[in-house]
């Protein structure tokens, strides 16, 4: 059985666009329902942040990659997802339409980024470190854990000056790397729930189908079922992504093809750290 | 440096990466890893510590140390000619 595996949002972003119908098509939606134009990375009568810009991209990309995807084969047996990956991943599913996906990213995104202007967040990715080391200097600094990647791939959210602290700190344990990124709000944090209300308002907008994919969430690795939806989207920007436990219950269902539909192959690489440990 | 082992290490970041279609010879001895080279990031630089240590009992510390390891494949084959038990 194979999955298609939903990444979140990027990093960085590309310059050169694919010259085909389908990326005219999400682009084209994009700037219609998400102000934004992808060739050019700029609004287009709208003002937000250069995250919201990445979390378009991302959602957009992998809008685009699974409408090429589905010309080559037949739907996944599983879809899986990571962060703001869920988005796009709803839309694969069919639980969600494309253009609202690229709506919902740019609402939530917005919505997100206002956090950011009475408060100075970060990221910070962790790299060679275990669980447990990590734990005690994120309670150290008083940041949070946001995802379980592998069991030496971490990342943590939360305060900027306490994150630059608390990555100096990993290094200084001994963590191959630890880098910290500038980010509008502590995503997959208990933060998050100052602005629950304006969330919930924003995902109980939407209508959802019953997915016609298997689709697991990252927190428990349940199947969303329509009426999960809504709830699992307010939950998974307050709680952390929990990849590697994704990732061993789809090897457990039965999946042996993984494919990453979006920008880069950070799924990927951690699923080859996790494949290294299944064997040995 | 042994050019064997420098075709050695080609085929361990094939091999730990799972890099598909590529031979060792595709891959210039003194380019970058990261970046512009083969792209590497700190996600792959783990992955080559851990390869590096169980083909040839040679471990990389810590971060800094890493930083020069993994600059190029001369500069892993020379670290490993280096410390190689």
């Amino acid at each position: 059985m194979n999955c298609f595996m939903f990444p979140g949002q990027p990093l960085s972003h590309g310059t050169e666009w694919p010259d085909d119908p389908d990326f005219k098509a999400i682009a084209d939606m994009t700037r219609r329902r998400a102000f934004f134009d992808l060739e050019t990375f700029s609004w287009v009568g709208a003002v937000g942040t250069d995250n919201v810009k990445l979390q378009l991209f991302g959602t957009a990309m992998s809008l685009y990659r699974f409408r090429v995807l589905r010309r080559e084969r037949p739907l996944p047996d599983f879809v899986a997802e990571h962060s703001m990956g869920i988005y796009p991943a709803l839309a694969a599913c069919g639980s969600l339409p494309e253009e609202a996906a690229l709506e919902m990213t740019f609402r939530v995104g917005t919505c997100l980024a206002r956090m950011g202007e009475r408060c100075s967040y970060a990221l910070g990715c962790v790299v060679g470190l275990p669980r447990e080391p990590l734990l005690a200097i994120a309670e150290n600094h008083g940041v949070y854990m946001a995802n379980y990647n592998t069991s030496r791939h971490f990342l943590l959210s939360g305060e900027r000056s306490a994150m630059e602290a608390a990555m100096a700190e990993a290094l200084a344990t001994g963590a191959f790397s630890a880098r910290t990124f500038p980010c509008d709000t502590p995503l997959h944090t208990p933060l998050i729930g100052e602005i629950d209300g304006e969330l919930r308002g924003i995902f109980n907008h939407y209508r959802y189908g019953e997915p016609r994919t298997r689709l697991m969430d990252h927190i428990n690795q349940d199947y969303l079922g329509a009426a999960d939806v809504a709830p699992f989207l307010r939950e998974e920007l307050q709680r952390p992504v929990f990849w590697e436990k994704s990732y061993r219950a789809l090897r457990a269902a039965g999946v042996t093809s993984f494919v990453e539909v979006g920008m880069g192959d950070s799924l990927k690489k951690y699923n080859r750290w996790i494949d290294g440990e299944l064997r040995s | 440096m042994a050019e064997e082992l420098i075709d050695k290490v080609k085929q361990l970041i094939i091999d730990a990466l799972r890099i598909e279609g590529m031979t060792p010879a595709d891959i210039e001895t003194d380019a970058p890893l990261f970046g512009e080279g083969l792209g590497l990031d700190s996600i792959d630089a783990l992955q080559l510590v851990v390869a590096m240590e169980k083909e040839y009992g040679v471990v990389v510390p810590d971060a800094a140390t890493g930083t020069k390891v993994f600059r190029s494949v001369r500069s892993m084959a020379d670290y490993i000619a280096e410390h190689r038990k």
